[in-house]
């Protein structure tokens, strides 16, 4: 009796999978897509589409340009109002958000767990990011593995090499920096005052965040964390890392030569080739680790999205079906985006393809993509959690209040209490 | 004596606030002809990238179709504002009496509210009644604003009540004498309130970002957000959009300006 | 008598059809989306998972440290900026509002346009002018005014600072142009009269100008109260509400609430009716001392 149910069902299935097929290959399909950036995920995106017309000439995929800020609007106001029609069928998710979102708009956001896609292609680290309660809810997407690009010329001027900063702690690098700063008056660091992206890699690169294993608030009795502030305040005072008040003026460091290198996620390279004056200059390599931690690593990640498919299409699984066949499953999709736009995969057999081993000549022939790709493989897992734009908020406020003079127990003490506020009834 | 140092004074203040003033929308202008790297490290001086400006921008963005839409749902928003409010401001304050002044102090409470506190009932609104991406939609929340009717009560306080009575007397209508009197007196104030209104409704943000669901209708400022949301940002591109975005302002702003010059007296003689 | 009182009633009903099709419109897009989110206020919790709790959102406002401190910057910024700005637009207006002032185009033009300019570059600009290296800086330590250089943005206080400077600047201008509109309405002869007298510029503007000016000047002032405590652009994209919080603003506050951190929408309209209810307060004070006729 139950196995001729199970069949039955099966039959249905069957049935309702390939009638969908039948209906897919004769009627007009139009995905709609939200995604931002024209050079980056935008031109993915069309190029995924052109590849996915060989295989479904019907389906037409219809990108919205819409910026992440913008993206999160619609979709809290259209789920809170109840009308999540106004949804595409395809949205780009910065992980950061991610967790936040399946969480807190459950059931609007399909379980690709079982769709078909093979997730063990991706990074590891990109994966943990976009799983939620052990369910896969996004197709990875970008690389924001963590890089440190460093100025050839300022560290042949102070007597150092690349193969220096390789591998090494943030004492050295405090250390090297010092001498650097003396000899050429440049620090090696710049970054935004008040935002804690740095402190946020430094954390991942030991496989630490600010919630613990079940979720409750971790900050005040994080002795990694505290030992990044340490680190991070004594660059600040010693002159090594300069803060700038924006975005712009970080950029500017960059490209004025103002500062001796950066560390962020890889795709500053994209601002970093801007300033063709400074071609073959500059060389990447991994960034520096912690040393009391138990698990530090040399790796991390900063930024990065992923593709979630909505609940409220009426073609998810024609969606699923096309990222399926490109961003899951499409060697070349990825080695034609890699060379215009450096947009860099989390899908590991395009890591293997020659586009990913050619020499990048803005970085003095160093394989850089080839490099990146092997940093990504070793980036330390972490879940980023439902509350976590709350904690890097309260974190970023308690640095600046340590910066200018707090106690650093009381400052993280006062954004543990502020976060379990936020997280309270 | 005393007098020509106070008029050298005078031209001394108002020469340096226009200059303090100007000076971040002349940036504006001059960095629209330089390269992003040229920007950000500070250049001050015009340069010659316009042309790849421009052609950089044309390539990412519709800017055409982007002026179109803000052109015609500003302008749309403008005169339905202009005249709604002026009439309702003019009642408020000719037809005074308890429960009208009672009725304005009401209304007047709707400026204070935040507008992130109703997006979602009037989004949920306008998605029942089946209005989404309509034009209708961008202009009908913002056509009846506290502020424009009680900027036109507070104006007509300045208009001479006795011309009223005398235009009643020859037998004119009461809406007669709103559009053949107070209209045309009311000049200055209602070239304040169309400079004001264009420029609200030119640069609004949150509700048409929510209320447009078609890429067909993004507006200037959408597609400017849409320019500074990547990895890299062109500097370049971005500031020719804002300094296009900003000129209909400065043209409505030096076409209707004249009309500060004329207020209510001068119009009388 | 009887005609006139028929008159009277027949000019009321004209009155009332010239102030209701506005007033209908602004209860069907504000006071009935509002009503709406007075009720959200009673509910708490997280994303769509929302429950009745009756005042308990009103209550955890009184232990919510970043509602508190949101609320004190905005009104640092209310007392500071709001009155020299006003006075700062009157002086303008009335330096502004002779007619034999050469270039008066050019200056009214010239004062007027910062609130037309986009907040994107003017952001990117004022905050590149108040860097450790920028303009202000480098013409204060010039001046000897200072020995070494400010780290404006960097530091609660000067932070603040550079709000007021850039919410004078930008809005100024705009407050201006209703002064001008008003000052056109005031008959040329009252100055003459005054002038004749031995009236000082300064008394005319004291005695004169703000006097005469007291409509519009009553409408100017509710106007910026309200777009204080409702700031967000400014402190949004000059200093993100930073240096740990020094200059969060309470809309700021309501948007990441709402958008940015775990959607809490129950307690942000809280907040909101909070808001509304102390501005509609102020609002009412200045309309009991201004609006009289």
């Amino acid at each position: 009796m139950k196995k001729s149910v199970s069949l039955l069902l099966v039959l249905i299935m069957v049935f309702a999978v390939g009638s969908n097929l039948v209906l897919a290959q004769t009627d007009e399909v139009t995905i709609t897509v939200w995604c931002w950036d024209p050079a980056f995920n935008i031109y993915a995106m069309e190029e995924a589409a052109k590849i996915y017309k060989e295989i479904a000439p019907n389906v037409k995929i219809n990108i919205v340009e819409t910026p992440w800020d913008d993206v999160q609007t619609k979709l809290t106001t259209a789920v809170m109002a109840g009308q999540t029609g106004t949804l595409p069928d395809i949205l780009l998710m910065q992980d950061n958000a991610l967790t936040k979102n399946v969480t807190n708009f459950p059931g609007t956001f399909v379980d690709l767990t079982d769709s078909g896609i093979d997730f063990t292609q991706f990074a590891d680290f990109k994966v943990a990011h976009t799983t939620v309660d052990g369910r896969n809810y996004a197709v990875p997407f970008d690389n924001g593995a963590a890089i440190n690009a460093l100025r050839l010329d300022i560290l042949e001027e102070a007597g150092y090499t690349l193969d220096d900063f390789k591998d090494i702690t943030w004492t050295e690098y405090i250390e090297m920096g010092k001498d650097i700063l003396a000899k050429t008056g440049k620090p090696l660091l710049t970054n935004v005052a008040d935002s804690p992206d740095q402190i946020m890699a430094m954390l991942q690169s030991a496989g630490v965040w600010m919630f613990d294993e079940d979720g409750d608030v971790f900050i005040a009795e994080n002795d990694v964390l505290k030992e990044i502030v340490e680190i991070y305040v004594e660059m600040v005072k010693s002159g090594v890392l300069v803060q700038v008040n924006d975005w712009e003026q970080y950029i500017s460091t960059i490209n004025r030569g103002t500062a001796a290198g950066t560390i962020n996620g890889c795709w500053i390279i994209g601002s970093i080739v801007g300033q063709a004056d400074q071609k073959g200059l500059w060389g990447i390599t991994n960034i520096p680790r912690l040393e009391r931690a138990a698990n530090a690593s040399n790796y991390s990640n900063q930024g990065g999205s992923s593709w979630v498919v909505l609940s409220s299409s009426k073609q998810a699984d024609v969606a699923i079906d096309f990222l399926a066949h490109t961003f899951a499953g499409s060697v070349e999709l990825y080695e034609t985006i890699l060379p215009s736009s450096g947009a860099l995969a989390t899908y590991l057999p395009a890591g293997d393809s020659d586009v990913y081993n050619e020499p990048h000549e803005f970085f003095a022939g160093q394989r850089v993509y080839a490099d990146i790709t092997d940093f990504a493989s070793k980036v330390p897992q972490i879940s980023y959690g439902v509350y976590n734009y709350e904690a890097r908020d309260a974190v970023g406020t308690a640095i600046a209040q340590i910066l200018a003079g707090a106690d650093m127990n009381s400052a993280l003490q006062e954004a543990e209490e502020t976060v379990k506020f936020l997280m309270g009834p | 004596m005393k007098r020509k140092l106070f008029k050298g004074l005078k031209y001394l203040v108002l020469l340096v606030t226009s200059l303090l003033s100007l000076f971040p929308l002349l940036w504006m202008f001059v960095s629209a002809t330089n390269t992003s790297v040229d920007i950000l490290t500070g250049r001050l001086l015009p340069g010659s990238h316009l042309a790849e400006n421009f052609r950089n921008l044309l390539a990412k963005a519709d800017v055409g179709r982007a002026l179109w839409n803000s052109l015609r749902n500003a302008s749309v928003a403008t005169i339905a504002s202009l005249v709604v409010c002026s009439i309702a401001g003019y009642g408020f304050e000719v037809y005074h009496d308890k429960g009208k002044d009672f009725l304005m102090r009401i209304l007047l409470l709707s400026m204070m509210i935040p507008f992130a506190a109703i997006m979602i009932p009037l989004f949920m609104m306008f998605g029942r009644a089946d209005l989404l991406s309509t034009t209708t939609a961008f202009v009908l929340p913002t056509v009846s604003t506290a502020f424009l009717i009680f900027l036109f009560r507070q104006s007509a306080r300045y208009f001479p009540k006795d011309i009223i009575e005398a235009a009643r007397i020859e037998g004119m209508g009461e809406l007669g004498i709103f559009f053949k009197m107070y209209v045309p007196i009311m000049r200055s104030t209602y070239a304040t309130a169309a400079i004001i209104t264009f420029m609200g409704a030119w640069n609004s943000y949150l509700w048409p970002l929510i209320i447009m669901q078609e890429p067909e209708s993004i507006t200037m400022p959408l597609l400017i957000s849409n320019l500074i949301a990547g990895y890299v940002t062109d500097y370049g591109a971005l500031m020719l959009a804002v300094a296009i975005s900003v000129l209909p302002t400065i043209v409505i702003f030096l076409a209707l300006q004249q009309n500060f010059a004329e207020g209510i007296i001068s119009s009388m003689k | 008598m009887e005609r006139v009182l028929k008159l009277r009633r027949r000019q009321n009903i004209i009155g009332w059809g010239f102030v209701l099709p506005a007033s209908l419109m602004i209860f069907i897009f504000y006071f009935y989306p509002i009503a709406r989110a007075f009720v959200l206020s009673f509910q708490t919790g997280v994303g769509v998972n929302l429950k009745y709790a009756g005042l308990f959102n009103y209550q955890r406002l009184l232990a919510d440290n970043l509602f508190k401190k949101s609320l004190g910057n905005v009104f640092i910024f209310l007392i500071i900026q709001v009155p020299i700005m006003l006075l700062l637009a009157l002086v303008l207006a009335s330096l502004l509002n002779d007619k034999n002032l050469r270039f008066r185009g050019f200056f009214r033009t010239a004062i007027f346009l910062p609130c037309a300019t986009s907040l994107v570059s003017y952001a990117i600009i004022f905050r590149s002018m108040f860097a450790l290296d920028g303009f202000v800086n480098a013409v204060l330590t010039n001046l000897s005014l200072i020995s070494r250089p400010i780290n404006w943005i960097g530091q609660p206080w000067t932070a603040r600072i550079v709000v007021v400077i850039a919410l004078t600047w930008r809005w100024t201008g705009y407050n201006m142009i209703f002064y001008l509109a008003g000052l056109q309405n005031i008959e040329p002869s009252i100055y003459e009269a005054a002038f004749i007298d031995g009236a000082s510029g300064f008394d005319q503007f004291f005695r004169i100008t703000i006097p005469m000016l007291k409509p519009i000047i009553l409408l100017t002032t509710i106007m910026s109260t309200n777009g204080t405590l409702q700031l967000f652009d400014e402190t949004m994209n000059l200093t993100n509400g930073g240096p740990a919080n020094a200059t969060l603003s309470v809309s700021q506050y309501i948007y990441r609430l709402s958008f940015q951190y775990s959607p809490r929408f129950g307690y942000a309209a809280a907040i909101s009716f909070v808001i509304f209810a102390l501005v509609a307060v102020l609002a009412f004070i200045q309309m009991r001392v201004g609006d009289t006729r």
